[in-house]
């Protein structure tokens, strides 16, 4: 039955990719988050140092760190502790485009029916389709990571003449904190997925996953949480637990008469 | 064996409305069976039921001697299923749809694209193959789900209206395809539909429902039997001499009910005796739209 499984998920990427609406809303929250929000940062250091907000980061430093050239440290900050809180927003949003097509859209085209019909579990369609969802939302991350490396990089290399390696805390965003926190909002939109009528209805779902990610964001601006790579472990093996809990209680209780009905 | 058995099976969904009440029937294998009735009958949630959908509140069902609501799966892998609601995904054309769903059956690629190629082929859909579904017709959204239904070569076919939306051409080729399914392959049909023409076209035995409950089930020639005055005995003539058992009807038409053929020769030489003109005798058996509407009527009689 796994090949049965890879062909759902084939489907349901080809599906996602095709559709342009999504396909478009999926790229420019990453584009945002992982090319324009950090140039805007890199130029803003380098051209307008003055800039109250930049003085307010620059303070935030320990006296040693302000030493050197101050303008990578700055931008190291933000590199290593302002933009991974970012960069979680992209998991949240592209697992939930992904899972709210690949079961809602399903539900609302009338094409869930003819897979319910198919000789596979609910169980083993619900894992194919949250699979497929989390693996999108991992392949984006990865990608927009990437994408934000090389464009940083590129832009550091030329203005400033010198190249910022990511620090740990990218470790444990890349392999825990972004896969656990896919894995939730997927589940969450599964979970509303069964009584949703729209995909809308259930993209609300995952909405409200979006507020302890701004609450990071104004955390690490402030200066009041600094993650290190400790904080974001013990983050992510909260969010891992979690997902694991709620993906388990989503899975025993879908049954074909609820999803039909 | 049966193909399809149903035992006192009953339907109520959680809004409280009985949608199956106390069915049983069987359906011997290579049978094509038609189940009639109007929309909102029951029909379609009997076949939800028979492939394990929905969970029946009281009784059971068996498809190949496996209960559905235990083995869904195993179900699903021989049995087809065509329903107005199981659509297939616009986004892919008929080639891909297909061999998507042969993929999630199990069917290696090659054999998949192969088996894709055949029924587009004999549901005259080859021109449209590589289509986009969004660009299909209703007609030709039909026929790309029966064929659909029938890329796993399954052994039970639940049929939930197959022709609507079909022009006569197209559903005249469909009836073929399914005439030749049950009797050169012995598949089973289960084939709901509310028209009662199309049905007694095809099927080869019925089950008539209303409001969830089965009226009657049987042959054709079993359904006659079940109403009274079934048969009626059409004679057009002149001078037609007093005192026979004869309605008249029309100015040379006269008519009556028979229980059996042996009564025509018999009423004829009484009338040839009798010194009338037989210019017409023709005998005229109730359709099954006939035997349904008495059964409903008879059983709103009881009711009151």
């Amino acid at each position: 039955m796994k090949n049965a499984m890879l062909a759902i998920i084939k489907k349901d990427f080809r599906g996602v990719t095709s559709n342009k609406n999504q396909f478009s809303a999926m790229l420019i929250v990453p584009l945002v988050l992982t090319i324009l929000l950090p140039s805007v940062f890199v130029f803003l250091i380098h051209f307008v140092p003055e800039d109250p907000d930049i003085q307010t980061l620059v303070e935030l430093l320990p006296p040693s760190a302000r030493e050197g050239n101050l303008e990578l440290t700055v931008v190291g900050l933000i590199l290593n502790f302002i933009l991974p809180a970012f960069f979680l927003m992209i998991p949240i949003m592209t697992a939930s485009i992904m899972a709210a097509s690949s079961f809602v859209g399903e539900k609302e085209r009338h094409t869930l029916e003819t897979l319910l019909y198919c000789p596979l579990s609910v169980k083993q369609i619900f894992r194919a389709k949250v699979l497929a969802s989390f693996l999108l939302s991992m392949m984006v991350s990865l990608i927009s990571f990437c994408a934000m490396l090389f464009v940083l990089e590129l832009e550091l290399f030329f203005l400033m003449g010198s190249l910022l390696l990511p620090g740990l805390n990218w470790l444990a965003v890349l392999l825990l904190v972004s896969p656990a926190i896919s894995l939730i909002a997927v589940t969450l939109i599964v979970r509303k997925s069964a009584k949703a009528q729209t995909m809308e209805e259930s993209q609300q779902s995952a909405v409200f996953l979006v507020i302890p990610v701004l609450l990071l964001v104004a955390g690490q601006f402030t200066g009041i949480l600094l993650l290190n790579i400790w904080i974001l472990l013990v983050l992510g093996l909260i969010c891992a637990l979690l997902a694991w809990l709620l993906l388990r209680k989503c899975m025993a209780r879908f049954t074909y008469e609820m999803l039909l009905t | 064996m049966n193909a399809v058995a149903l035992e006192n099976l009953s339907k109520t969904y959680a809004g409280g409305k009985q949608a199956v009440k106390h069915i049983s029937l069987t359906l011997k294998p290579g049978e094509v069976f038609g189940f009639l009735g109007p929309n909102g009958a029951g029909k379609t949630t009997t076949v939800k039921l028979l492939n394990g959908m929905l969970t029946p509140s009281e009784g059971n069902c068996r498809v190949l001697d496996m209960d559905p609501a235990q083995e869904p799966e195993k179900v699903h892998a021989l049995s087809g299923v065509l329903t107005e609601h199981a659509q297939m995904y616009d986004g892919l054309t008929g080639m891909q749809n297909l061999t998507f769903y042969a993929a999630v059956f199990g069917i290696p690629a090659g054999e998949g694209k192969e088996r894709a190629r055949e029924l587009l082929r004999r549901l005259e859909l080859t021109e449209a193959t590589d289509q986009k579904l969004s660009a299909y017709s209703t007609g030709m959204r039909q026929r790309l789900s029966l064929a659909r239904a029938l890329i796993h070569r399954p052994r039970v076919l639940f049929l939930d209206e197959p022709t609507s939306g079909l022009d006569p051409e197209s559903a005249q080729n469909v009836n073929r395809l399914i005439r030749e399914l049950a009797q050169k392959e012995g598949v089973t049909i289960f084939l709901c539909t509310h028209q009662l023409r199309y049905a007694q076209e095809i099927c080869t035995r019925y089950g008539l429902i209303e409001e969830g409950c089965l009226l009657a089930e049987g042959t054709l020639e079993e359904l006659r039997g079940r109403i009274p005055a079934g048969t009626r005995l059409l004679i057009r003539a002149a001078r037609m001499p007093e005192g026979l058992p004869l309605q008249h009807t029309g100015e040379t038409q006269y008519e009556t009910a028979i229980s059996q053929d042996e009564e025509i020769p018999v009423l004829v030489r009484r009338i040839v005796a009798g010194g009338g003109d037989i210019y017409q005798v023709s005998v005229k058996k109730p359709s099954l739209e006939d035997i349904y509407f008495t059964l409903t009527a008879k059983r709103k009689e009881a009711a009151k």
